[in-house]
């Protein structure tokens, strides 16, 4: 076990150096001038040729790819983003200002979408075929299928314009937050529901459960202590690596209702071309990814002991 | 602000007589020392100053002479920019350094900050000071900015009650209430506030090389646009562009009087095509994706071209794939605006017209001649005498396609106390292009 642990922690290293190489590379891979664009938001004007050469000079763009990329990770792995190139704040502090906003949204829609998505899988994998089940997986198909935008302007139309009962926008008390965690959690759960029903249904066929009901067990009994508990593993994985919705998850939910959430601040950033911002956002939700990977990996060594032996 | 001016040394100083009695958001007294402070700050931090001024000297409390880079008229033009607007010392820290950074806006004009949160919000008071400058009597006790990004909320936002204005901003693209919004929301109640602004957008070509290199066949693509139809992709609420700027701009409507507009005359085009050999030519056009109405505009000119025999490859890409085609010069056509908010209209006619620029639409040797002279000019009837000219050269030899004049616009809720006039004036009649709110009101 602890050979095994020492092999999975020393393996996300090269993990996460590709993480913030990839990161980095950004800032070259995407089309246009950053130092241009940094140039025009900066100072508001059409900047000229030698404006803009200053800008690259100072963003230090001038300097040759693996400099760069050096200068850029020895800073990050003292904590270090360095300062957004518009708005001159360390990028630490506007993603810090931006992440409560984020967290409340994520969590509250997580746990909403866990929950239903728990009680619709399970119903729909129980009564498979029955109208219960087509109506869970017309649900689930059209959370899958409708856009979180167009969803979104729908239930502020509903909600705000025609019944006047909640805000169209922004962020403050509860009533700013149902709208926004309706329309992402409609999406977040018709996915998980989907997850849910196949790993119940592939748990319910197993023969452990034939042998079950013929010891005659009750059907609650087979699902809820049997079946799902072995069905949980793939869900919990899965369920946890959603955790990088966190940053990324939410953009067109927070552009739509003007939330000022990490997703805003990355959509902005790109636009922008504001590269430390985008490389700290982009870094942290893989290296989020990464370490919830490798902690979801340690629990199954836990649980199963046959991942340890047969790796 | 100021009282008279004087021009030194063909516009290369100019010496400014202060009126008296202005005070900052902050009651403090707007002096030369304040001009001087915000000529030397703007030296060293802004780029527009970096490239205007050289120094300023204070010559008494309310006198103060400003020495430019470089002579001509651009430079009082230049004064009306927004970022070249007098902010206190105490904007800065260390207080009055010209080398201090930026900390908080302390200006003259009718709102005081209050407080703001990047795209988000910003709170505003009204200045008392400058009301009680104009002899008004503020409507409001706070106006408060939101930051809505999408359009469509904006809109539902407004007619759900929970903002009593929305407005367009147009600086460098735009970002504006949907055109097809305006007539439903007028219909609805809402007072929908419109005002045309000398900004055009165009096609521009990349006349420096083939195809487009030849008069003639720009000349075919100007005469096969319907300005009429183009106006449809925008509920016509705007106007078609039948003249370089809107008719309000100057040296406008004496160059119409000498017959300086653009027709649409798509047999005469297609003659030109196909008598030049033109005739099946296939030709790049970029777009914006971030301007989905230019993608519109793009595909109803993509439809008028290829009536004439030329085929449009659109090719509608993200803006910094786009920027990258335009700077190498990798396009045939592209969609562009010239001109812009009033006070901005000689600013952009440096970028988009004269010689040597990156910005530019459209430059030849008698139009490049003509831009430094209307910039140079001091004498408003000469000045107007070179803008007409200019109009005139860049039709001769149809530089650009001048397509619709936008508009900026203001939505406001039926509760709001608010009229023409006074969103789009100052309180001393000069019109300005943005809305104004200064004397705006909202009901209980």
């Amino acid at each position: 076990m602890k050979k095994y642990l020492i092999r999975r922690v020393l393996q996300i290293f090269p993990t996460l150096f590709g993480v913030s190489l990839l990161s980095f590379s950004l800032l070259y891979l995407f089309p246009g001038d950053p130092a241009e664009f940094v140039a025009q938001i900066r100072y508001g004007v059409e900047p000229s040729p030698q404006i803009v050469e200053e800008v690259r000079r100072e963003l230090g763009l001038d300097e040759p790819f693996l400099i760069h990329y050096f200068h850029w990770l020895t800073h990050v792995l003292r904590g270090d983003f360095g300062v957004s190139w518009t708005e001159g704040e360390p990028v630490s502090k506007l993603i810090m200002q931006r992440l409560p906003a984020s967290a409340e949204l994520f969590f509250t829609t997580f746990a909403i979408s866990v929950a239903f998505a728990m009680i619709l899988g399970v119903i729909s994998a129980v009564r498979k075929d029955k109208a219960i089940d087509h109506f869970c997986r017309i649900f689930s198909l059209l959370g899958i299928s409708i856009p979180s935008f167009w969803l979104g302007l729908i239930l502020i139309w509903i909600f705000s314009v025609q019944l006047h009962l909640l805000p169209a926008f922004g962020y403050g008390g509860i009533e700013h937050l149902i709208l926004p965690v309706l329309t992402w959690s409609f999406s977040f759960m018709a996915i998980k529901t989907r997850f849910v029903r196949s790993c119940l249904l592939e748990a319910l066929s197993q023969d452990y459960v034939v042998v079950a009901k013929a010891k005659g067990l009750r059907e609650r009994v087979i699902v809820f202590r049997h079946a799902l508990r072995n069905a949980l593993i793939p869900i919990i994985t899965y369920f946890s690596l959603s955790i990088h919705h966190l940053i990324i998850g939410s953009i067109m939910v927070e552009v739509v209702f003007s939330w000022p959430g990490l997703g805003s601040l990355l959509v902005e950033s790109v636009f922008k071309r504001d590269f430390p911002v985008v490389q700290a956002l982009v870094l942290i939700s893989g290296v989020v990814f990464v370490i919830v990977n490798l902690i979801v990996d340690l629990l199954y060594a836990i649980i199963d002991p046959r991942i340890r032996f047969g790796d | 602000m100021a009282k008279r001016w004087e021009i030194e040394k063909d516009g290369k100083i100019i010496t400014f007589e202060l009126n008296k009695g202005i005070k900052f958001s902050d009651g403090t007294e707007l002096k030369a020392d304040a001009v001087k402070f915000t000529v030397e700050w703007l030296a060293k931090n802004h780029p527009l100053g970096q490239e205007t001024f050289e120094s300023a000297e204070v010559v008494d409390d309310y006198t103060v002479s400003i020495k430019y880079k470089e002579e001509g008229f651009f430079n009082l033009a230049k004064m009306a920019e927004f970022h070249m607007s007098i902010m206190s010392p105490k904007s800065v820290k260390p207080e009055g350094d010209p080398k201090g950074n930026f900390v908080w806006p302390i200006g003259s004009g009718c709102f005081k900050a209050v407080d703001y949160k990047e795209e988000q919000y910003a709170i505003y008071e009204p200045n008392p000071y400058w009301f009680e400058r104009f002899g008004l009597k503020p409507k409001f006790r706070r106006f408060v900015v939101k930051f809505i990004k999408d359009e469509d909320t904006r809109v539902m936002a407004l007619k759900g009650g929970q903002v009593d204005a929305i407005s367009d901003f147009i600086h460098g693209g735009s970002d504006y209430t949907p055109r097809n919004q305006l007539s439903v929301l007028e219909s609805m109640g809402f007072k929908v506030f419109k005002r045309n602004i000398p900004l055009t957008w165009i096609i521009a070509f990349n006349y420096k090389k083939e195809p487009f290199n030849d008069v003639k066949l720009r000349k075919a693509v100007d005469l096969a646009i319907n300005r009429d139809d183009v106006i449809k992709i925008f509920d016509k609420q705007v106007l078609p562009a039948k003249t370089l700027f809107i008719e309000d701009a100057p040296g406008i409507k004496e160059a119409k009087a000498q017959g300086v507009i653009y027709e649409f005359k798509p047999d005469e085009a297609k003659r030109i095509v196909e008598e030049n050999g033109y005739k099946g030519l296939s030709v790049d056009m970029i777009v914006d994706k971030n301007q989905s109405d230019q993608i519109l505009v793009a595909q109803l000119i993509q439809q008028k071209l290829r009536d004439i025999g030329i085929n449009v490859k659109l090719e509608i890409l993200e803006t910094g794939a786009y920027r990258q085609r335009r700077d190498a010069g990798e396009y045939d056509m592209r969609l562009y605006y010239i001109g812009g908010t009033d006070r901005r209209f000689y600013l952009r006619m440096f970028w988009r017209f004269y010689p040597g620029q990156k910005w530019s639409a459209y430059v030849s040797d008698r139009t490049g001649e003509l831009c430094k002279k209307i910039l140079k000019e001091f004498d408003e009837k000469k000045r107007k005498q070179y803008l007409v000219e200019f109009y005139k050269a860049i039709h001769d030899e149809h530089g650009v396609v001048p397509l619709y004049f936008d508009i900026m616009t203001a939505v406001t809720a039926k509760n709001v106390v608010a009229d023409y006039y006074h969103v789009f004036h100052y309180p001393n009649g000069i019109p300005f292009g943005e809305p104004l709110f200064y004397y705006v009101g909202v009901r209980a």
